[in-house]
């Protein structure tokens, strides 16, 4: 498996690590905090098909990466900085306050 | 440490150690990469590049490392500290560290990189593809290192951590083997 950094380039899977689900983390200041970081932590889901996944490019550029993959060929459809995908979630909460 | 590359010598390629340098690692602050390259450009005349690549200017090379982050390698000059300089210019912009005694950084001289550099790497160091100034941040035999070309095309240099450049050197030489 390549992945596409849009830094560096097309770069193979043993320079990058993965974290996991992309999901958003709960903001720790909401009324059901608790209960969110329950679900977080250990309601992940088991997705069969295109997932969003944090990985870093540990031995390349140092960036987080949101990578959409699917689960079941591997296939990547979708690279983005993860720094643009967190601005992007501020933009658009931003915008629905 | 300079004994470390001055025995690889072979037909193909040609290694040495760099000294007499001072490596700089800055790193934009947050907000203020616009502002940055507007020093950058009074004081070097060039932007900051925002890809792999590296551009020379007023005797300096500007390594791009990643987001927002560069590596500045000027020769050492009698009576100038540049490490001082670069921290006056980019003042509040910036986060500098002096990277001169933890980075050792190998000249390779290589006429047929594609084929000699390429044997435990995963970068395509072909001519068309690897071009002057481009640069690549990844590793070898699990060593990081980030290696440019240089903006003419006669070389590319090699910066590794300093406490893993003996083990660059074997690498180099089992490499060429």
């Amino acid at each position: 498996m390549r992945i596409n950094c849009p830094h560096c380039g097309e770069r193979s899977l043993d320079e990058f690590s993965y974290l996991g689900d992309a999901v958003v983390r709960p903001d720790p200041a909401s009324p059901n905090a608790q209960d969110a970081f329950y679900a977080y932590g250990y309601e992940r889901a088991n997705v069969a098909g295109p997932m969003q996944e944090l990985w870093y490019h540990a031995a390349g550029c140092h960036a987080w990466l949101v990578v959409t993959r699917d689960t079941r060929t591997h296939e990547i459809s979708e690279v983005k900085s993860a720094q643009e995908v967190a601005l992007a979630r501020q933009k658009v909460a931003g915008t629905a306050q | 440490m300079s004994e470390l590359a001055n025995d690889i010598k072979k037909a193909s390629l040609e290694a040495s150690e760099r000294t007499g340098l001072t490596v700089t690692h800055i790193a934009a602050r947050r907000g203020a990469r616009a502002s940055l390259d507007d020093v950058a450009r009074t004081a070097f005349g060039v932007s900051l590049p925002s890809s792999p690549k590296a551009v020379e200017a007023q005797g300096a090379l500007i390594v791009w490392t990643g987001p927002d982050q560069w590596l500045i390698v000027q020769k050492d000059e009698t009576g100038l500290d540049h490490y001082a300089e670069l921290a006056k210019t980019f003042n509040g912009l910036a986060s500098l560290v002096d990277v001169t005694d933890s980075r050792t950084i190998f000249r390779i001289a290589v006429s047929r990189p594609s084929e000699t550099l390429l044997r435990s790497m995963g970068i395509d160091f072909h001519d068309n593809s690897f071009r002057p100034g481009d640069v690549a941040i990844t590793h070898v035999s699990h060593l990081g290192v980030i290696v440019w070309r240089l903006p003419d095309g006669t070389a590319y240099d090699f910066a590794c951590a300093r406490t893993y450049s003996r083990d660059f050197a074997d690498w180099l030489r089992k490499t060429m083997a």
